[in-house]
């Protein structure tokens, strides 16, 4: 990066200059939400170009992935997108099983939808939580971390971790539910909804809000498919593309909800289709523990799974009868996973997280690739942001809800 | 309407009613942490290390069959051990783990077939020196002492037996364990 260095000090040196101006944002910047650096070119206030630099949280997850069994590949997952790292552990787990040709219980299925729209609704707390602050709204930050922090309590309660959770194993999931935590969580889905309607009279029509949204990171319907936008951006344009709804995952078949979608593809849009989010969430959340008694006693976790512990290699049995004395039994090598290569996509809080990955029949996987939403959203910001002031860029940035641990894996 | 609305700022005004109401009658839900209020952690929380001491022998429960050291994706657990020349039997000499490197998943926990390992719900632990987190086997017997002078005894950890999960999964000595 010599040359925006170069740029940089020789704006110092001269007292006057004809060509743009320069500035680096982040990657410190607070409202950068992590280590995000942004490289502008600027007229005034207004952005004419701006470069996206990404690379600061690299840590090689799909390479580590690769020296890891499939059990252990799935603690990666969860610092992936560490705001919502139940989603991303189903994500993993759905295409080991479909390597394994495995079949989930209908409970672990269950209790599955329900940690990931859990994850879902503190996903997007946390972001209305810090777009609104970014605008200038403190107290809606503030009511949306108490509600965050009552749904962290009840994940402690189910796998002993607040973040990090590693609740999902391949082929179902590490714990059953206690009476306790349903009862919790129906307690949870009543007094929600009014809290949502809490948020929206701060901020729904205010007219600062509205401001500050409204017109602003405009992305039609054909645009924002060809950026390859998804989740709530991708439906803030219209667009009514759920994974959830078009391919099935987990007990999303058998569970009612609707896509909400936007008109404008604006901002206050893309803020609209989340609020909504937060809604159907939350019935998605009522339905399954509505189903929960059905399916009562229950394993939560499939026969033929594998063990946390999986074997690194597996002989051949010794054949029946004994051969004789002196023949020398040579035991070939069965494959732990079967050799092949599986794909999985899920609707994760930001958008689609897919997972593909390739086996060779050994304990670990070949090759891991992941692809994360938040790296495909942050290569749409030099489109959005043209033509808009320096202030409108932290509201673009919230909007897009980007976590650079999921970008830079 | 809508002029008048715009010009008394209604909008603003209800939204700073919500404010004033929820100052003034809503529950404050912060806590004065360490010195009035210290929240117990749920039952399954995976915090500090320990092994678990067996009151009979007073050492630890461990067999030293390897399974935590192969299945610890942070590979931070480090155990040695020597055979007995006569009975054939394990023993441990060295049990360390890194707290530092621990991403504190609960596998180790959750495969130890004799429940000798454990994540323990204790949660306020510092380090001033990275050697205040390497654990070795005395310190880890000792974080257990302090643990579970704590507890209601018998006590029983989830992940040692986890809910739900088919018995193929757990070995006899941990479908029959009631807690320690």
């Amino acid at each position: 990066m010599a040359t925006y260095l170069e740029i940089n000090k020789k704006q110092v040196n001269e007292e006057k200059w004809e060509e743009p101006f320069y500035l680096n944002m982040g990657p410190q910047h607070p409202s950068t939400h992590g280590v995000l650096r942004l490289f502008l070119e600027l007229e005034g206030e207004t952005i004419v170009n701006c470069t996206p630099i990404i690379g600061y949280l690299h840590r090689g997850v799909e390479k580590l992935g690769e020296n890891l069994n499939y059990n252990q590949a799935i603690v990666l997952s969860d610092r992936l997108d560490y705001i919502a790292s139940a989603a991303n552990n189903t994500a993993f787990a759905l295409a080991f099983e479909k390597l394994m040709g495995l079949e989930v219980p209908r409970r672990a299925k269950l209790l599955r939808t329900i940690v990931c729209e859990m994850a879902r609704i503190c996903n997007h707390l946390l972001w209305l939580a810090t777009h609104a602050l970014d605008i200038g709204a403190m107290t809606v930050f503030l009511y949306c971390f108490r509600d965050r922090e009552w749904l962290l309590n009840i994940y402690e309660k189910i796998c002993g971790a607040r973040l990090t959770h590693t609740y999902v194993r391949v082929g179902g999931v590490r714990q059953d539910f206690t009476q306790e935590i349903i009862d919790e969580l129906y307690k949870f889905t009543e007094e929600f909804p009014p809290r949502i309607y809490d948020y929206e009279t701060l901020i729904d029509v205010n007219r600062i809000w509205l401001k500050r949204t409204k017109g602003i990171a405009v992305v039609p319907p054909e645009d924002a498919i060809n950026l390859g936008l998804t989740g709530p951006c991708l439906r803030g344009s219209g667009i009514a593309y759920d994974v959830r709804k078009f391919r099935p995952y987990d007990a999303y078949g058998e569970v009612d909800f609707v896509v909400p979608t936007g008109k404008n593809g604006d901002t206050y849009d893309r803020y609209r289709v989340r609020m909504e989010e937060l809604r159907q969430a939350n019935s998605i959340i009522r339905q399954c523990l509505d189903k929960l008694p059905e399916t009562e006693g229950e394993p939560v976790v499939a026969e033929d799974a594998p063990d946390l512990l999986m074997p690194e290699r597996i002989k051949k049995p010794e054949p029946k009868p004994v051969p004789k004395k002196g023949v020398i039994f040579r035991g070939a090598d069965v494959p732990v996973v079967p050799p092949g290569e599986a794909f999985a996509a899920i609707e994760s809080p930001k958008g689609e997280l897919s997972v593909y990955v390739v086996s060779d029949g050994s304990s670990k996987p070949w090759r891991l690739r992941v692809r994360t939403p938040s790296f495909v959203h942050i290569s749409a910001i030099p489109y959005m942001t043209k033509n808009h002031m320096i202030a409108d860029l932290i509201a673009i940035i919230g909007t897009l809800d980007i976590v650079l641990g999921d970008s830079d894996r | 309407m809508k002029i008048l609305e715009k010009a008394l700022l209604i909008e603003i005004l209800k939204g700073l009613a919500l404010t004033l109401r929820k100052m003034l009658f809503a529950k404050p839900v912060t806590i004065e942490y360490f010195d009035k209020v210290r929240p117990v952690p749920a039952p399954g929380f995976r915090g500090r290390h320990a092994l678990v001491r067996d009151e009979k022998t007073g050492d630890t429960l461990c067999i030293a069959c390897m399974r935590c050291v192969r299945v610890c994706p942070s590979k931070c657990i480090n155990v040695e051990y020597e055979v007995d020349k006569e009975t054939k039997k394990r023993k441990v000499v060295k049990y360390e783990i890194d707290a530092l490197r621990c991403v504190y998943c609960g596998y180790c926990e959750e495969v130890c077939p004799v429940n000798a390992v454990v994540l323990t719900e204790w949660y306020e632990y510092v380090g001033l020196k990275r050697e205040d987190l390497f654990f070795d086997k005395e310190k880890l017997l000792k974080n257990w002492d302090e643990f579970i002078a704590t507890q209601k005894r018998p006590y029983l950890n989830p992940f040692w037996k986890p809910r739900g999960i088919p018995k193929k999964f757990l070995p006899a000595k941990k479908r029959q364990f009631t807690g320690v």
